[in-house]
């Protein structure tokens, strides 16, 4: 009998101890455990923003809004279209941050602990090329400098009231904009992921010792399509010019024939081009002006 | 006997123990309304002078377009007929400089926004570029004689982020996570027409803009942020639903605050 009694009376001790927990929780209003917002679903990416950059693609020299540094410019100003038709690069992923503000659409899922049920991991899709990135939210380490990069990085995250952080660093170099501006392999990116009932908005914070002179943020924006449905995406390369072995193209600096078109059509002074940081802040207006009327 | 007595007496205890906290829920008033004002309420400070970071959008934003170039705008063709009309010169002579400061295009212009409470229910916006005030009212729908306005009449509110799982129940536990006042959802109606780009994009008087801005500290150089996420809903202008989102840096004082008026060009 006694045993029955211990047994019970630990039994209703647990339950009381549960009970008191959910009670001190209800009433603690802002949550006695970290939030986490549902980003499961089909994202459809508008592209409102930076449309032409995103879509069709963006002028030879076209730098404006970036906060660039010269070795930038100086790479930007060698890079040949035609490098993309390279077998060897024609399948090249995009890289995480630079997909986020691309033109694909992306599909979120989580990945459960099935006995706790916490999340281990946030899973991303991207429609083009088809990438998959992981985000772990299970405090793991990043990797040791030494270890490979990637075009998708190493990813991890943390709920910060609504928003999820994303840290992602051993990254492959890729370009900032599809116009050749670079983005180091030393860079790393802080991403804000913010869901608002059917909008979801990805801002980039991205740092890069070698190539800009102070953080790039920009934001995307996602619509939620309940319909919508991650195709598959097949990238098979072909030889699609003629080329001799081990040729890169590229353009030696002041050889580059397209560099002034972007300016000559949009009537912009050329010195926008090397302008870098200064031409993201308001006064520039000024400045702008003045060599507008100049 | 006194066995049972003694189980009795556990018992008693032990339902006491676990149902009293239940029964005193049950007298604590459920979804009471909250009483603090909305700046009492504030989860964030809001306040102070932030300036836009164009990196985006930047041909559109520091500098006037050409007539006709409508990349990324969801327009119906009315208002692409609307557009390639738009003539500034007509716009300066009507006095109609500041269309293209209404609120849904005033802060994707590059400025400086001064933030501060103007009472205990109203948030003030004023905006350097275009000289503009808007007013985010916390206390309810717009007055039935609201005029119309480059500005129009915004509600605001925080946010509530919540989970309905928010159990009580034993097998609720680890189902809620309780609420969250996270982002100012700001919702603007009573707008004079005006452009969505000072290139002479429209939106009518049909228009309503939704915006949210959503605060954040950088990671890594500490600096305070925010993201103002704007939508704009126009059944005349627009075949959807038209999404931007601007970005805010806090600075250290308003120092560089530089009013500039209203201009076509």
């Amino acid at each position: 009998m006694k045993s029955i009694l211990k047994n019970f009376a630990v039994l209703l001790v647990s339950l009381q101890a549960m009970l008191i927990g959910s009670l001190a929780f209800a009433q603690s209003g802002t949550g006695g455990g970290v939030y986490e917002a549902d980003l499961q679903g089909y994202w459809y990416n508008p592209l409102y923003e930076d449309n032409r950059d995103r879509g069709e693609g963006p002028y030879i020299g076209d730098y404006l809004g970036l906060p660039l540094n010269e070795a930038a410019i100086q790479a930007a100003e060698a890079w040949d279209p035609t490098i993309l038709s390279l077998e060897e690069r024609q399948c090249n992923d995009y890289a995480a941050d630079y997909a986020a503000h691309s033109i694909g659409n992306q599909a979120i899922w989580k990945e459960v602990d099935p006995f706790t049920n916490e999340t281990i991991a946030w899973r991303l899709r991207l429609s083009w090329m088809g990438g998959q990135r992981t985000i772990w939210m299970d405090g793991r380490p990043h990797p040791p400098e030494g270890a490979p990069h990637t075009w998708l990085g190493f990813s991890t995250g943390e709920w910060v009231g609504p928003t999820l952080v994303v840290t992602t660093t051993h990254l492959k170099n890729t370009w900032l904009r599809r116009n050749g501006v670079p983005r180091s392999d030393k860079a790393y990116v802080v991403q804000y992921f913010t869901r608002l009932g059917n909008l979801l908005t990805i801002v980039d914070h991205i740092y890069d010792p070698i190539y800009l002179t102070e953080p790039l943020v920009r934001s995307s924006d996602y619509i939620f399509d309940p319909a919508g449905k991650m195709g598959t995406f097949i990238c098979e390369t072909v030889e699609e010019a003629p080329r001799d072995l081990g040729v890169v193209p590229h353009y030696l600096p002041g050889e580059n024939p397209s560099l002034t078109e972007f300016y000559e059509v949009f009537d912009l002074p050329i010195e926008l081009m090397k302008n870098g940081a200064e031409m993201l802040y308001p006064e520039y207006l000024n400045k702008l002006e003045a060599m507008r009327n100049d | 006997m006194r066995n049972l007595h003694s189980f009795r007496s556990h018992l008693i205890s032990a339902c006491l123990l676990v149902f009293l906290p239940a029964m005193l829920l049950a007298q604590l008033p459920q979804d009471e309304p909250d009483l603090r004002s909305a700046r009492e309420m504030a989860p964030v400070d809001l306040t102070g002078t932030w300036v836009s970071v164009i990196t985006e959008d930047w041909r559109y934003r520091m500098v006037t377009p050409p007539a006709g170039e409508l990349h990324g705008l969801p327009l119906t063709p009315l208002a692409e007929d609307v557009m390639n009309a738009w003539d500034p010169d007509v716009d300066e002579a009507e006095d109609l400089a500041c269309k293209g400061y209404a609120a849904p295009n005033l802060m994707r212009l590059p400025g400086r926004a001064r933030i501060s409470w103007e009472n205990e229910s109203t948030l003030e916006i004023e905006y350097d570029h275009g000289e503009q005030t808007r007013l985010l009212h916390f206390d309810g729908i717009p007055p039935a004689d609201t005029e119309r306005s480059w500005q129009g009449y915004s509600v605001a509110q925080w946010e509530r982020q919540t989970t309905l799982a928010r159990g009580i129940g034993f097998f609720g536990v680890g189902g809620g996570l309780g609420d969250l006042l996270g982002p100012l959802e700001i919702t603007t109606t009573h707008l004079r027409e005006g452009y969505l780009r000072k290139n002479g994009v429209p939106f009518s008087e049909g228009a309503v803009l939704k915006e949210y801005i959503v605060w954040r500290q950088d990671t890594v150089t500490g600096a305070d942020w925010f993201s103002l996420i704007s939508t704009v809903e126009d059944p005349v202008y627009l075949r959807g639903l038209y999404i931007r989102s601007s970005e805010f840096r806090k600075e250290a004082d308003d120092s560089m605050w530089s009013p500039r008026p209203c201009s076509v060009r």
